[in-house]
């Protein structure tokens, strides 16, 4: 089998496992603000555990791009333990709050400077916005075929074989590589990274490279930052908790009672 | 004439025994020392620490079968008659070496009682062999296996012991010595023969019988027969002191002498795959077969000869998904013989497999990531730690200022569990009713780094355990007291700095009773029964604290379960199996329910957090109806007062 190289795509976001109540919004400032430590997104740590069983399986290199203003590499070194080859940060104080689009364009940038490469693969949307645009979108700049919604991959005679999510099942696609597939978490979650490890990638002098957008190639008027237009904290939905006493049957009464009036 | 033994009697070409004594001997050497070769390479040193306690116990255990008595008499009885009565012909044989080859000795009176002796020995070893094959083929006892080398091993002895019996017997229908009677066995079989036919047969038989016995020396190598060396070595071992918690540099997850030891050992009694609660929950794990597994893993690895599987790749991976099951509870330690933990091979095991990352299953994979995220393995937010105190007006030690006599260290599960949260309300209201001087860490509360370090992430646990050490240093608390015994256990045991004294509420509340600041001034009319948490109980020895204060309030029957003190059945919380949806026939904590059940007892009592969820919400799932109810102890406590 000839090795591939492959490149994830992986964003850091505040935790989206944290509890509404750690999350608040300044309106003013139209900011979100999650109380919650950062973390790679889901579904791009799920593209990059595939990532890894297709090099441990083939042999090859994979390569990590993480775009935003700051990327925290404490958080992403996460993947060099998990089993790539490469971390590159993509960092510029014009990546804050960049569109689909603009994400996109800016990784798509990162990806022709690596050049050489059989699979790029992104999670199937962010933890943080949930748009799920950017990999379709970096699969047309980049021209690729593009596979979406992956829950299975495999390679096969230099072609990439992806069973795909569709409502009723799924269904099998077949690609010639180069290939952009974004992946869905049935492939399952990344292995776990323990702390020894994780100290152990800190402690390593590796120094993680960093690309501006000069270096990518892309003008800061080509870049369109997301717009919010007005931005409010949740309304307090209130609760109302009635205890229903009584027998099983009774209580069943009850709440048959409680629903005719809510009709 | 004085009475004495005529050697090699009848027997020509004597040279060939010695031949085949040299040879046995010799695979018997061979055996040991792959076995030692196989020790030396799985294990870090072969370094032996000496301790006077441990040789101690071994001593006693394996002369007077102290470990094989427990619990179980009857195998202790039958095991007791196969050692002493193959012990007492060994010793004999080789006392018969020494007269005949060094000094003879054993004439006149000293022989009459060596014939005594070795008859009454070969005696007991025969009703010890036969009793052991009709536990194991007619009784059926269930703890036990029956593979091919179950029955050859008796067999065999009952093979030697009966030749024995039977050569004497030739020989004494021949000499008809005066002193014959002496060998009364043999004498009572000397008259079925005549003299003549007697001398013919001899020197047969006798070749068959050394036969039998030198291929014995030389098979105890090849079969469980080398717990004979094994058991002694594996009790001294476990007895000596180990590390308390390695770090991952100094090889926690590696194997140690005294592990490879327990794992060749082992002799398959099945004591623990009887008190194992997985087993009993039908669960794809057994402790002894998880040991036997690893002692395969072992000699495959290492086997002194080159390439050999004894495993198929799908059983070894077996191994590894279901080591996950054991709870860590203890139970197998209490009652086998040769003190093996399985449950400390079993961390270790999870060590190496956190440490590689792939085999994790799903749900503790989450949980450690949490529990790294927020120090805690239940909600994703710091916040809500402590919230369980609003409106009790506790001290927060970790205000500027506070001060108290006593830290309650509440716990994670203690601190955001709905049902848990039970115990500190009243723990905090019965400390506050004695009058007790306490306060909590509020928001800042760590976790103790007990699932950490009971499921293998010992990066974590040691990050946990500075942060603990450091928070507990910085506000200058010496004292704790602890809703968990898990994390008592890991205070007290596992934190080898630990600039404070851990204690379980249970100790706590029993020296407060103690001191006269806890009365009972209601009584409590109803009949309990008590659930001894294993991270209390087995591992930690508190079996009386908590009856003592139960007995002391007025109205209250306490009555045990079948399992209690150091026989109770785990909940099936521990271990860290309290995160991890691992699917069994029945679950532990219904097992348990339902013996609690049958006790007839209203209220069903335990000390520990994880017990109280996971017998709760079993009593739920058995639809046990009030009055049967499970408390917290500090409840009943409380309302007691
Ligand atoms: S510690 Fe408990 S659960 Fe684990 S093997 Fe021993 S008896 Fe079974
Ligand atoms: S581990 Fe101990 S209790 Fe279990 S079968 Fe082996 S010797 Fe017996």
């Amino acid at each position: 089998m000839t090795e591939i190289r492959i490149i994830v795509c992986a964003k850091q976001i505040p935790d989206p496992e944290a509890p509404l109540s750690d999350v608040s919004v300044d309106a003013e400032k139209m900011e979100v603000i999650v109380d919650a430590p950062q973390v790679i997104s889901p579904f791009d740590e799920n593209a990059l555990e595939v990532a890894v069983r297709l090099k441990e399986e083939a042999g090859g290199k994979i390569s990590v791009l993480s775009l935003g203003k700051k990327v925290s590499d404490t958080v992403l070194r996460k993947t060099l333990a998990a089993g790539a080859d490469e971390l590159i940060l993509l960092e510029d104080d014009n990546f804050e709050n960049l569109d689909s689009h603009s994400t996109a364009a800016a990784l798509a940038g990162a990806i022709r400077k690596i050049g050489d490469y059989d699979l790029v693969l992104t999670g199937r949307q962010a933890g943080d916005w949930d748009s799920g645009q950017v990999g379709l979108i970096l699969g047309e700049m980049l021209a690729l075929p593009c596979i979406s919604l992956a829950r299975d991959i495999s390679i096969e005679d230099g072609n990439v074989l992806v069973k795909k999510n569709i409502p009723e099942g799924y269904e099998r696609v077949k690609a010639q590589m180069p290939a952009l597939i974004t992946v869905s978490n049935e492939v399952g979650e990344l292995r776990y990274i323990s702390r020894t490890k994780m100290l152990k990638m800190m402690r390593g002098a590796r120094s993680i490279p960093s690309w501006s957008a000069e270096d990518l190639g892309v003008t800061p008027e080509a870049l369109q930052q997301m717009g919010i237009t007005a931005l409010s904290s949740p309304p307090d939905m209130g609760r109302d908790c009635e205890l229903l006493e009584g027998s099983p049957d009774e209580q069943a009464e009850k709440l048959a009672e409680v629903f005719k009036t809510l009709r | 004439m004085t009475p004495h033994r005529v050697m090699f009697w009848q027997i020509g070409n004597v040279w060939i025994f010695y031949v085949l004594a040299g040879l046995a001997t010799g695979l018997f050497l061979a055996g040991v020392v792959a076995y030692v070769s196989v020790w030396k390479k799985s294990s870090r040193s072969l370094e032996i620490p000496f301790s006077k306690e441990a040789l101690k116990r071994m001593i006693l255990d394996t002369f007077l079968g102290r470990r094989v008595l427990q619990g179980d008499v009857a195998a202790g009885l039958m095991h007791l008659l196969i050692f002493w009565g193959f012990l007492s012909l060994f010793i004999g044989t080789s006392l018969l070496a020494i007269h005949h080859y060094i000094f003879t000795f054993l004439e006149g009176t000293a022989h009459l009682i060596f014939s005594f002796g070795l008859e009454v020995g070969g005696l007991m070893l025969l009703a010890g062999v036969i009793w052991a094959l009709i536990r194991r083929y007619l009784q059926r006892v269930p703890r036990l296996e029956r593979r091919l080398e179950d029955a050859v091993v008796p067999l065999w002895l009952l093979l030697a012991a009966l030749s024995g019996f039977i050569l004497e017997g030739l020989r004494l229908a021949v000499e008809r010595s005066p002193w014959g009677g002496w060998s009364f066995v043999g004498w009572c079989l000397s008259g079925f023969f005549s003299p003549a036919g007697a001398e013919g047969l001899y020197p047969y038989l006798w070749w068959g019988h050394a036969l039998l016995c030198l291929g014995f020396i030389a098979v105890i190598p090849y079969t469980k027969l080398f717990h004979i060396l094994g058991a002694p070595a594996g009790i001294y071992l476990q007895g000596a002191s180990k590390p308390i918690v390695l770090g991952m540099e100094e090889g926690a997850g590696e194997f140690d002498l005294g592990d490879a030891i327990f794992f060749d050992g082992c002799m398959r009694c099945g004591r623990c795959v009887e008190a194992c609660p997985s087993v009993g929950a039908g669960e794809p794990f057994a402790p002894r077969d998880f040991v036997q597994a690893l002692r395969q893993a072992l000699w495959q690895e290492h086997f002194p000869l080159g390439d050999i599987r004894f495993m198929s790749p799908k059983e070894e991976s077996k191994v590894d998904e279901n080591f996950w099951y054991c709870t860590t509870c203890r139970a197998c330690l209490e009652i086998c013989p040769v003190y093996g933990a399985a449950f400390e091979v079993v961390t270790k095991k999870r060590v190496l497999a956190v440490e590689e990352g792939t085999m994790v299953p799903k749900l503790l994979n989450q949980t450690l990531e949490k529990l790294f995220k927020y120090n805690n393995p239940w909600e994703s937010s710091k916040r809500k730690r402590g919230a369980w105190a609003d409106g009790l007006e506790l001290i927060d030690l970790t205000k500027r200022g506070a001060e108290a006599d006593l830290c309650y260290f509440v716990g994670c599960t203690t601190s955001f569990d709905d049902t848990a949260q039970m115990i500190a309300r009243s723990f905090s209201k019965v400390l506050q009713t004695a009058g007790v001087n306490f306060g909590i860490l509020g928001k800042k509360e760590p976790c103790c780094g007990d699932i950490a370090r009971r499921v293998g992430e010992l990066g974590l646990f040691e990050e946990q355990r500075k942060g603990s050490e450091e928070l507990f240093d910085k506000y200058g608390i010496t004292e704790v007291a602890t809703s968990s015994p898990h994390c008592f256990h890991t205070f007290k045991n596992e934190y080898p700095e630990a600039p404070f004294r851990a204690r379980h509420y249970t100790q706590v509340l029993r020296e407060l009773m103690a001191e006269g600041k806890l009365r009972f001034k209601k009584g409590v009319e109803a009949t309990v029964t008590y659930h001894d948490p294993c991270y209390l109980g087995r591992h930690n020895r508190i079996f009386d604290e908590p009856r003592e204060i139960i007995r002391a309030i007025p109205g209250i029957n306490l009555i045990e379960m079948t399992h209690y003190q150091a026989d109770s059945l785990c909940c099936g919380g521990g271990g860290g199996r309290m995160w991890q949806d691992l699917q069994g026939e029945v679950k532990m904590s219904e097992v348990r329910i339902r013996e609690a059940e049958a006790t007839g007892a209203e209220i069903l009592i335990t000390a520990c957090p994880l017990c109280l969820i996971m017998l709760e919400d079993a009593r739920k799932a058995a639809g046990l109806k009030e009055p049967f109810r499970v408390m917290d102890l500090n409840e009943l406590v409380l309302q007691a007062l």
